[in-house]
């Protein structure tokens, strides 16, 4: 059974679909991502969807679900990447995805999980055992 | 609904601002299509800003019970535009080199 990988990028998760989703690997993705969030300590997810050309109310839903799943395992949920025929099949089918934010695509998606992360313990030091070298920031 | 989200995609635009000051009536279904327009852009990463409602449209939309309530809406074109603008991170002012009077 195939698998959708989820790549641990500094503090934050990154999941991209580059198949057709069907409810099986919706499944596994959610069992999965939830599990990964639980044991990396993530504080971001970001699902990327670019690839994706049909959704239905099941995946929609599944990805509601896992935003709220992992708003619960304190981590924020971007997704980017949504085509235009997607987004207008998900209004239609009446999923607003409240409670997920959105990005255009993966790099804006990057800089909003990050602006999240700034703004969230704006008092505690950054004990992140991540050195320098992962960090996607220009140092100067 | 779906040249705007192709333009979305192709300009990567951050925000969107829908004026409607030539709409000259607003019924239910130009109201929940825009609605549905407003949410398709926000999920695809794009803010939707609608400007320039006429007070007769905007009694319209609030007799109709049509919720707007998460929607950004500013009263003219300007407005909307220099929403835009702080939300993109960018900052009017005026130059002093000719403000004396």
């Amino acid at each position: 059974m195939d698998r959708i990988p989820i790549l641990k990028m500094g503090p934050f998760l990154l999941v991209t679909i580059q198949v057709d989703m069907h409810d099986r690997l919706a499944m596994t993705l959610q069992d999965d991502l939830t599990s990964r969030i639980a044991d990396t300590g993530a504080r971001g997810v970001l699902i990327d969807i670019s690839a994706l050309e049909m959704v239905d109310s099941f995946i929609g839903r599944m990805i509601a679900n896992i935003a709220g799943m992992a708003r619960i395992l304190d981590a924020h949920t971007v997704v980017t990447g949504m085509q235009p025929s997607v987004a207008i099949t998900l209004v239609e089918l009446g999923l607003s995805l409240p409670g997920v934010r959105t990005a255009l695509n993966v790099e804006r998606g990057m800089s909003l999980l990050q602006s999240f992360l700034d703004d969230s313990d704006p008092l505690v030091e950054e004990p992140s055992p991540v050195d320098e070298g992962a960090g996607a920031g220009p140092e100067e | 609904m779906e040249s705007l989200l192709q333009r979305i995609v192709q300009t990567g635009a951050e925000v969107a601002i829908i004026d409607i000051t030539g709409v000259p009536t607003v019924d239910t279904l130009v109201a929940q299509h825009l609605i549905k327009t407003v949410t398709a852009a926000r999920l695809m990463g794009a803010d939707c800003i609608i400007s320039g409602i006429r007070p007769q449209i905007a009694a319209t939309i609030v007799h109709l019970g049509v919720d707007l309530s998460n929607v950004d809406t500013k009263a003219t074109l300007a407005d909307a535009f220099r929403l835009a603008l702080r939300r993109t991170g960018h900052s009017l002012g005026r130059t002093p080199t000719r403000s004396e009077g």
